[in-house]
């Protein structure tokens, strides 16, 4: 193309560095604001205040900020379940179907020690807390094992099989924790029961101690996948599935493995929100709304490339914004959904400026032609 | 600009000084090349030489970074193949672009202008038709594209760029997937077409004969740039060879003898399936020992992919035994076999044998992530990886900046050494090689034919498996004929005769020989 005396062209790039993406994605967020500014302007509101409400009560606020960290630590476990199988060339989109069953397993080993409302547990809370650990590892790699295996053994397409899992997952929680089911809360308001405070997750230096070990899942991930024989089989199976054969890495095995340990991390963030985040140790009346908070998992897990540390940030910025847009609907009175749309703009903005990825523009300046 | 009528001998193509860089390489230097009317101009390099970089450039498919291209004279600039469309410039691609499922006609008038509105298809038949009466082409217009023969298939896609008005054809590889009496006829029909002042490029990497027998010129290219241009006739195998080389090759390598010892592989009455579900391996039975190479010559799809996947581990056997060193590995997976001495040279190593977006340590870490000494607490021992890297690079003479650099970087030649250098690595005690020098230039064929006679030297146990049968026959100690599944015979190459090697593999004679 030309343009004036220029010459632009796109070039491929053969390989991006790490601070090249950095830039890249700043740059699509901040278009990305800037684009979701006009929504802003149409609704009168002046996009800077707009912003700044948002972004302080998100990050800078005492109520504020808790909320977006847990939300963020729930989203980053989401990308990393969503990570392992996307290495695998797999679509875990059932982060959702498989956190409910963590949830209920968990809830489940609680009720089994009578560790609900003010009734007195039946065991030490720190084995019963162990427990319903486990149980929420073991809950979501019981439904994850179902596209796993499936995928491996005949090839089934695992979106849909795990799409049909989060229906499941989700009227399997309703059928438990409504009226007359073995979860019910004590309110009749449609909510699962209380814990007992003796087994509400430990807490570190103010905040519940899942954030450290989430974060540790998403560093351990980096590094299997980065390092190890066991993250090499996965990636190997994922880029080519007829080489891998060659290689000697089963078909079968490593479907059913991407599915289970993903499986076994959306558990752990059932677990999170719904027995380890203050104010909340029960799985609540809007549970649906974790379910599809977990789809952010999706998008910041295509955004970060599969990389569990660079989906840090993203995740962080995902919980603030939802958080914080939610926030000024209210604050400033605008239409409802302006949280939905702030993110939509943004992942579209991420997605597209992907495209810089793989090319790079280039200017040089040329004679005209006689 | 119109295509414009031309005489005999006349320059309808031109490029001067066509320069294109890659990141890391350049692929075409400062190219000068011209082709006339009604000549057959070839262009002959190895793997990687620039080829397909030029011929992309020509046909608009790249823009080169500096050189000017003039078609009749004028300077032209593409910015997609479809102005090459416009100035009567066709290509025949290496891999077929046909749609299987639709009829030959309905394939020649898919993106032709004349089908925008609804084709009159009478006509077009007619005078499809008649452009195959004129070339020598004899086929069924309504044939649906999958029915045909890869010759066929061939025919239909030049069919296709000169009913779209081409009088310049491209053609990549126009042989390669052909057997010889297809290659005749299409050696006769472009021929014909060079009568009526047609341009054409037929180019061809390591079929030299093909060279020499059709072109009137030839251009050779080396590492981006031209280091001959001659007149055919002035040409010898042996000139062409050392041009696209750099250096003289030897054509026919002398028999290696070593002293034979006890059977490694072992093969009793194995039967398995193909993809479709049918018998295509019929109750072989054979066995390859220490220190032979044991040929499996057969036209391709008789049954020698699903041998050697079976013997790999790939695909499972329906009836029989298989056996190394004694251990009957039937059951055994993939891995296990890896384990146990064998080594596997797939045909396909794009998509077998490789991992394109892997790095070459990586890719070399295929055959060795399993082995206890490349990882310690299932955490991979990357320097080790990168050290035996490094060694096979320089050992095996792959071309390439490092072991960072991903596998699809590679040229066909040296991904294939690369294959051969982690397989050999493993100093397996049996050696499957499945099409090992398909598609290698002279240079990387030679250089594969002497790494496995080094091997057989050191009395590893060799499956070869061939489609050409002078390699076969240059490199093998016994030779098996295979047709439909089946051995027409195993003969000890000192006994077999060319003619009758031709005449197993097409299944017409059985011959009693020693199992």
């Amino acid at each position: 193309m030309r343009l004036g005396s220029y010459e632009v062209k796109l070039e491929k790039k053969v390989r991006v560095t790490g601070l090249e993406a950095t830039g890249i994605s700043l740059l699509a967020i901040v278009i990305g604001l800037a684009l979701v500014g006009l929504i802003f302007l149409q609704a009168k509101v002046n996009p800077l205040t707009g912003y700044k409400a948002i972004f302080s009560y998100a990050f800078a606020n005492k109520f504020g900020l808790p909320l977006t960290i847990n939300r963020s630590i729930f989203i980053l476990l989401c990308t990393c379940a969503f990570i392992v199988p996307m290495k695998a060339g797999l679509w875990n989109i059932g982060m959702a179907g498989q956190l409910y069953g963590g949830a209920l397993a968990a809830f489940g080993v609680a009720l089994a020690f009578g560790a609900k409302g003010s009734q007195t547990p039946a065991a030490a809370p720190g084995l019963i807390i162990g427990l319903m650990i486990l149980g929420a590892l073991v809950g979501g790699a019981v439904i994850g094992s179902i596209p796993g295996f499936l995928k491996g053994r005949f090839n089934t397409n695992e979106i849909v099989v795990t799409m049909m899992l989060n229906s499941i997952g989700y009227w399997l929680i309703a059928f438990m924790i409504k009226e007359g089911g073995p979860f019910m809360g004590g309110g009749g308001e449609g909510e699962g029961f209380k814990l007992s405070e003796s087994v509400f997750a430990p807490m570190v230096l103010g905040w519940t101690f899942t954030i450290p070990i989430a974060l540790g899942v998403a560093a351990l991930l980096y590094f299997v996948l980065a390092k190890t024989t066991l993250g090499y089989q996965i990636k190997a199976f994922g880029l080519s599935p007829s080489a891998a054969k060659y290689a000697g890495i089963s078909p079968h095995n490593v479907p059913l493995l991407v599915f289970i340990l993903g499986g076994l991390i959306a558990g752990l963030a059932g677990y999170h929100y719904f027995a380890a985040v203050p104010g909340v140790y029960k799985i609540p009346l809007n549970y649906g709304d974790f379910g599809d908070l977990s789809f952010y998992g999706i998008i910041c897990g295509l955004i970060s490339q599969g990389n569990p540390l660079a989906a840090i940030p993203f995740a962080l910025l995902f919980g603030g914004l939802t958080n914080g847009g939610r926030f000024v609907q209210g604050q400033l009175k605008m239409g409802y959904g302006i949280d939905y749309a702030l993110l939509g703009v943004l992942m579209i903005t991420l997605v597209a400026f992907q495209f810089f990825y793989r090319n790079t523009i280039v200017w040089k300046k040329t004679e005209r032609e006689p | 600009m119109p295509i414009q009528h031309v005489k005999r001998g006349d320059t309808v193509l031109e490029a001067r000084g066509i320069t294109k860089r890659f990141p890391g390489v350049v692929a075409n230097d400062h190219i000068d090349f011209e082709i006339r009317a009604g000549e057959i101009h070839a262009i002959l390099g190895e793997n990687g030489a620039g080829k397909t970089t030029l011929m992309k450039i020509l046909f608009g498919l790249l823009q080169p970074d500096e050189g000017e291209i003039y078609v009749h004279g004028q300077k032209v600039t593409f910015r997609s193949p479809l102005d090459a469309i416009h100035l009567g410039i066709g290509m025949v691609h290496q891999n077929r672009k046909l749609i299987p499922a639709h009829s030959v006609i309905e394939n020649i008038i898919l993106g032709h202008p004349k089908a925008g509105s609804i084709p009159d298809l009478k006509r077009t038949r007619e005078e499809i038709a008649e452009l195959c009466d004129r070339y020598g082409f004899k086929i069924d217009l309504k044939a649906k594209v999958w029915q045909l023969s890869e010759g066929e298939k061939q025919a239909v896609e030049i069919l296709k760029t000169l009913y779209r008005g081409a009088r310049i054809l491209i053609l990549d590889e126009p042989t390669s997937a052909l057997a010889p009496p297809e290659t005749e006829k299409l050696l006769a029909s472009i021929r014909i077409m060079t009568g009526d002042d047609l341009a054409l490029v037929p180019f061809i990497t390591h079929k030299l004969p093909i060279v020499l027998a059709i072109s009137e010129r030839v251009t050779v290219l080396r590492r981006g740039k031209v280091t001959a241009r001659l007149r055919t006739e002035e040409a010898t195998e042996n000139s062409l060879a050392r041009e696209m080389v750099g250096r003289e090759v030897i054509f026919r390598l002398d028999h290696v003898e070593v002293e034979q010892g006890k059977a490694i592989l072992e093969v009793e009455d194995l039967s398995a399936l193909n993809d479709k579900g049918l018998l295509a391996l019929k109750g072989l039975s054979f066995s390859v020992h220490e220190g032979e190479i044991f040929g499996i010559a057969g036209v391709s799809g008789n049954g020698q992919q699903v041998l050697a996947e079976v013997l790999a581990g790939m695909r499972k056997a329906v009836a029989g035994r298989v056996l190394i060193d004694g251990i009957n590995i039937t059951r055994s997976g993939t891995l296990e076999r890896w384990k146990n001495g064998m080594g596997y040279i797939p045909s396909d190593r794009i998509d077998v044998g490789s991992i394109g977006a892997y790095s070459l340590a990586d890719n070399v870490l295929m055959n060795y992530y399993f082995d206890g000494a490349f990882s310690r607490w299932g955490i991979v021992d990357a320097q080790k990886t990168r050290k035996l890297t490094e060694r096979l690079i320089s050992e095996f003479d792959i071309a390439t900046p490092g072991p960072d650099t991903t596998a699809k970087s590679l040229s066909g030649g040296n991904l294939q050494k690369l294959i051969l250098a982690r397989v050999l690595s493993r100093r397996p005690r049996l050696i499957i090689a499945s099409l090992p020098t398909q598609g290698l230039d002279v240079g990387a064929t030679e250089f594969v034919q002497n790494r496995l006679l080094e091997a057989k030297r050191q009395h590893a146990a060799i499956l070869l498996i061939s489609e050409d049968l002078d390699e076969v026959l240059s490199l093998s100690d016994r030779v098996a004929p295979i047709y439909e599944g089946e051995f027409m015979g195993i003969i000890p190459i000192n006994d077999a005769g060319i003619e009758d090697i031709g005449a197993m593999m097409a299944g017409l004679k059985q011959k009693v020989a020693e199992p």
